[in-house]
């Protein structure tokens, strides 16, 4: 039987106009959507190379005027910007800390559209105010991305629900069913045949398109087997869920119209209200506290800080004696009571600050431990994370840039207080950033989405059993 | 006849289960998204009162201070949630909260709630908006793809022709029983929302025009819907099929379509990155007077100019201290550069929407969004608005601080500091939103897209009734 139902579908796939018409729109689908994702990639890869080339082309300058200034010559550019001293350094000359693009990247535009590639964290900034959003029309994070994670966890189910809602409803309301029935198959495995080999056909197609179209646009996969493969695992870890839910529809409910209307219900239900319940959810357990209150404990502090700073920074050497042995000039300009005023800012703000980074860690635990209540949820965030663009991967990179900030200012701090210029010598130890890429697993994700489905399709045989029993219309 | 086949269509879909269920759903989700709205609404109304009246406060008890000093401390101008945000919350989410206005920047609104929520929140959230954009359209399709469908599965259409019915008159009863449904429920949210928010204390701008003009919109929107799934039911031979011709519909209308318009707005007519932008904007101030810098050859200029316009040789002499002048030609300087970089920014916004107008061709959902944001206060056009307003008071308040420099000291007197009394004298930042006639001016071309969406649908359906 099995091979009269394969015989059968490779013909209908060959004859159907719609299954033509199936295997272009997915083709033009992904070819779009991965032409979208590849124009995004490129533009950040360029941003980024555009930043590290200026930031070359400056420390060549950087390195003249030191030069300059060493020979005792005159330089040409203001005072407060000649590189000999550390702020100018620290505020002038800053580094790229920049986040590397993932070799997969153009999957998921994620959180990308929202925050910036690169930032140049500077010695007089603050952490906390410093700026990762990008520079978009709002109207375009509203709307969101054409990608191939929409393509996948949005329309892919709808194609899977188009070419299945009614595999076994079909034959009932043909009436071709009782014919059926005349073989010698039990109707679960004649439906789970079925559904397998259009399982197997789709499957085909879509690595197909896939390949023809990463290939089409020169996307290096091949030397990315590893994230290639995985890719290739969720989009068909989530197809054998659609089509096992699928086939649970198929077996319990009835018509073809309403087999149509459960599995599109599903559909809603997995891929808009869950995901957006659960956002609704965290931002009520755990509300991001308020930023424009953050702004007024910030300037209350900072009045305060700025009417004793002299007071400030006599405390600051008190606690660090070291400068005061080093220093003979003991001068103390602008830079030293700043410097020293905005430390004790960081540190009382720093309660505050924590707040959003623990709410923010506490609204991911809880999409984390949730995202298994909609499959869709749960692919749309392990496609993020392989294309190194969700909103941990944007976390793990902040909490780096943070790190290197303070690495930053404490490397420049002490040549501040000694009053010591910086040298040739010194510019090679300046610290500079180096991204490190938050690890991720794919097989965790893949795994689980197979065993819910196994379990769809085992709920599916024990509906029919029950549903089948009494009629005895089919013996196997 | 129109009122029997609205009869037996209602009488049908009340005692459908799923679509019972559906309604239920549905009701349920509005009643949640409108009360958390509600919720949100008020405690950001209450910050936004209180964070404004504290940076004031830190602002007036300046103490004795150097007028440049305070422009460095600057002020905020904190965007206020407006009434109608409860209904349509548009693009508040991604659009900054608060603007820092200090001397020599000016800067972007700062904080959008989306960069501090996970990425789940770019699937959506639970509001109004969310319900009557995408929910209420596929309740829709839900109760009408077999409107006609199931009349020829059934075999009552032969019936039906056999009695000689006017299939005009049969079409408009299966209409209305069909529009009723979504009529009601869309009103009586609205009535809700606008009774909730006038009986808030502070409902400022509220007014019910504004609503019944959003509803108009909603309405509209759901027509188009009717008639789009009444035309294919109509169309189509199963109701499978008609189902899924109407989800395709919508999936194109009010995902895709949208999603691509972004795309392909953002790769004809880029947004300048951060980086970039500052560059550009620093590029530009350095070929002008920086009023911090004496030295510069700009600066040099203007003291010469200056010199020979009040007829003296030194600028000791001068009846006002040139320092304070100087700065505020350099504040103008920068003004008129951050004029012109944020009107190119504006510019590639019109051209992007221009992108969102053609695609509404294949979209109802287009339009009817920027419709609703619109009224509601929520879309890009109102951002911008409050930014320049924001931007016009800091170059204001730049102005007041250097004239009061200017004037009060005298030539080099770094040292000068203003009273701890001045500060009060800097009036307040205020911002009325435009009116509605002004909204609707403006959004002329989408009114006329959603009504080309409505005439055209109407004609498809009438001209198809013929064929019935």
């Amino acid at each position: 039987m099995l091979k009269y139902n394969f015989k059968y579908e490779l013909k209908l796939l060959l004859r159907s106009r719609w299954i033509q018409l199936l295997s272009l729109t997915l083709l033009l689908l992904f070819a779009f959507s991965a032409y979208n994702g590849k124009q995004k990639v490129e533009k950040r890869i360029s941003v980024i190379n555009d930043a590290l080339l200026e930031e070359e082309e400056s420390d060549v300058m950087m390195l003249a005027l030191i030069d300059s200034v060493n020979q005792g010559l005159d330089v040409s550019v203001p005072r407060w910007t000649v590189p000999t001293s550390p702020t100018a350094i620290g505020n002038y000359y800053p580094r790229v800390a920049s986040m590397e693009v993932q070799p997969l990247a153009l999957i998921a535009t994620g959180q990308s559209d929202l925050f910036t590639p690169y930032v140049k964290p500077r010695i007089s900034g603050d952490d906390f105010a410093l700026n990762f959003t990008e520079m978009t029309s709002p109207v375009q994070l509203l709307f969101g991305s054409f990608d191939l994670a929409f393509v996948i966890v949005f329309l892919l189910p709808l194609l899977i629900i188009a070419f299945s809602y009614n595999v076994l409803s079909a034959e009932k309301e043909s009436g071709s069913l009782r014919l059926l029935a005349s073989q010698p198959i039990g109707i679960q495995r004649w439906l789970l045949q079925k559904l397998a080999l259009r399982f197997m056909w789709l499957s085909l197609l879509v690595v197909a398109s896939l390949t023809i179209v990463f290939l089409l646009l020169g996307i290096e996969f091949l030397s990315e087997a590893g994230a290639f493969f995985s890719l290739l695992g969720l989009t068909l870890a989530y197809m054998l869920f659609w089509f096992a839910l699928a086939f649970l529809i198929n077996l319990w409910v009835g018509t073809s119209a309403k087999n149509a209307v459960s599995l599109l219900g599903l559909w809603v239900i997995f891929v808009l209200l869950v995901p957006s319940v659960l956002n609704q959810l965290g931002n009520s357990l755990y509300p991001i506290p308020s930023r424009t209150l953050m702004i007024n404990e910030m300037r209350t502090k900072k009045t305060e800080v700025s009417k004793k700073q002299d007071e400030i920074l006599d405390n600051y050497l008190r606690d660090h004696p070291e400068y005061a042995i080093n220093d003979t000039t003991e001068t103390r300009s602008f830079w030293h009571r700043y410097m020293a005023s905005q430390k004790l800012v960081r540190e009382e703000l720093a309660p505050v600050v924590n707040t959003y980074e623990s709410q923010l860690q506490r609204q991911q635990d809880l999409t984390k431990n949730m995202q298994w209540l909609s499959p869709a949820l749960t692919i749309q965030e392990s496609l993020n994370s392989l294309a190194g663009t969700s909103s941990a991967d944007y976390d793990h990179y902040r909490k780096q840039v943070v790190a290197f900030a303070e690495n930053w200012r404490d490397h420049l701090l002490p040549y501040l207080y000694n009053n010591q210029e910086i040298t040739m010598d010194d510019i090679v130890e300046l610290p500079a950033f180096q991204f490190q890429k938050r690890p991720v697993s794919m097989t965790a994700t893949i795994l689980p989405i197979i065993l819910l489905s196994a379990g769809v399709f085992i709920l599916g045989l024990i509906v029919a059993r029950n549903l089948y029993k009494g009629q005895k219309l089919i013996h196997s | 006849m129109i009122l029997k086949t609205f009869h037996k269509e209602t009488k049908e879909l009340l005692r459908d289960g799923r679509v019972r269920l559906s309604f239920i759903i549905v009701i349920l989700l509005l009643g949640i998204a409108v009360w958390i709205s509600a919720k949100q609404y008020q405690s950001i109304n209450e910050q936004h009162a209180f964070a404004t009246q504290t940076d004031r406060t830190l602002w007036d008890n300046q103490g004795e201070k150097n007028p440049h000093s305070a422009a460095h401390f600057g002020t905020y101008a904190f965007k206020p949630k407006y009434p109608l945000s409860l209904v349509d919350q548009g693009v508040d989410k991604y659009a900054g909260t608060s603007i820092f206005l200090e001397a020599h920047n000016r800067n972007e609104a700062q904080f959008s709630a989306a960069a501090d929520q996970t990425g789940l929140s770019r699937f959506g959230d639970l509001t109004p908006d969310f319900i009557l954009l995408f929910i209420i359209p596929l309740l829709i399709i839900l109760l009408g793809y077999n409107s006609f469908t199931k009349e020829k599965e059934m075999g009552t259409l032969t019936l039906l022709k056999s009695q000689g019915i006017s299939s005009t008159r049969w079409m408009i009863g299966k209409w209305l029983a069909l529009f009723l449904p979504i009529f009601l429920i869309t009103a009586i949210l609205l009535l809700i929302a606008g009774i909730l928010l006038s009986s808030l204390d502070d409902f400022g701008v509220f007014n019910w025009s504004s609503l019944l003009g959003m509803f108009l919109v909603y309405i509209v929107y759901y027509m188009v819907f009717i008639n789009l799934v009444l035309f294919i039911s109509s169309r189509v031979k199963k109701s499978g099929i008609s189902l899924v011709l109407s989800l395709s519909l919508w999936i194109v209308a009010c995902l895709a379509a949208p999603k691509a318009a972004s795309n392909v707005a953002e790769s004809k007519y880029p947004y300048p990155t951060r980086q970039e932008f500052a560059a550009m904007v620093s590029e530009d101030k350095k070929q002008g007077l920086d009023g911090h810098n004496p030295w510069s050859e700009e600066s040099k200029l203007l003291e010469e100019q200056v010199l020979k316009e009040y007829n003296v040789d030194s600028l000791h002499k001068l009846p006002f201290n040139f320092d304070g002048y100087r700065m505020q030609k350099g504040e103008e300087h920068e003004a008129r550069v951050y004029f012109k970089h944020y009107n190119y920014l504006k510019d590639q916004f019109e051209q992007q929407s221009g992108i969102y107008r053609v695609l509404a061709v294949i979209s109802p959902y287009l339009p009817t969004r920027f419709m609703s944001m619109s009224i509601a206060h929520t879309d890009y056009a109102s951002h911008w608005d409050f930014s320049d307003a924001a931007e016009n008071y800091r170059i204001a308040t730049q102005k007041f601080l250097n004239d009061n420099f200017a004037e009060n000291s005298e030539y080099g007197n770094w040292g000068y500091k203003a009273d701890s009394e001045f500060w009060q004298e800097l009036p307040e930042f205020e911002y009325a939103p435009p009116e509605l006639s002004t909204i609707i001016d403006k959004n002329k071309s989408n009114l006329l897209i959603l009504g080309g969406w409505l005439f055209g649908t109407f004609g498809l359906l009438l001209f198809n009734t013929k064929k019935l």
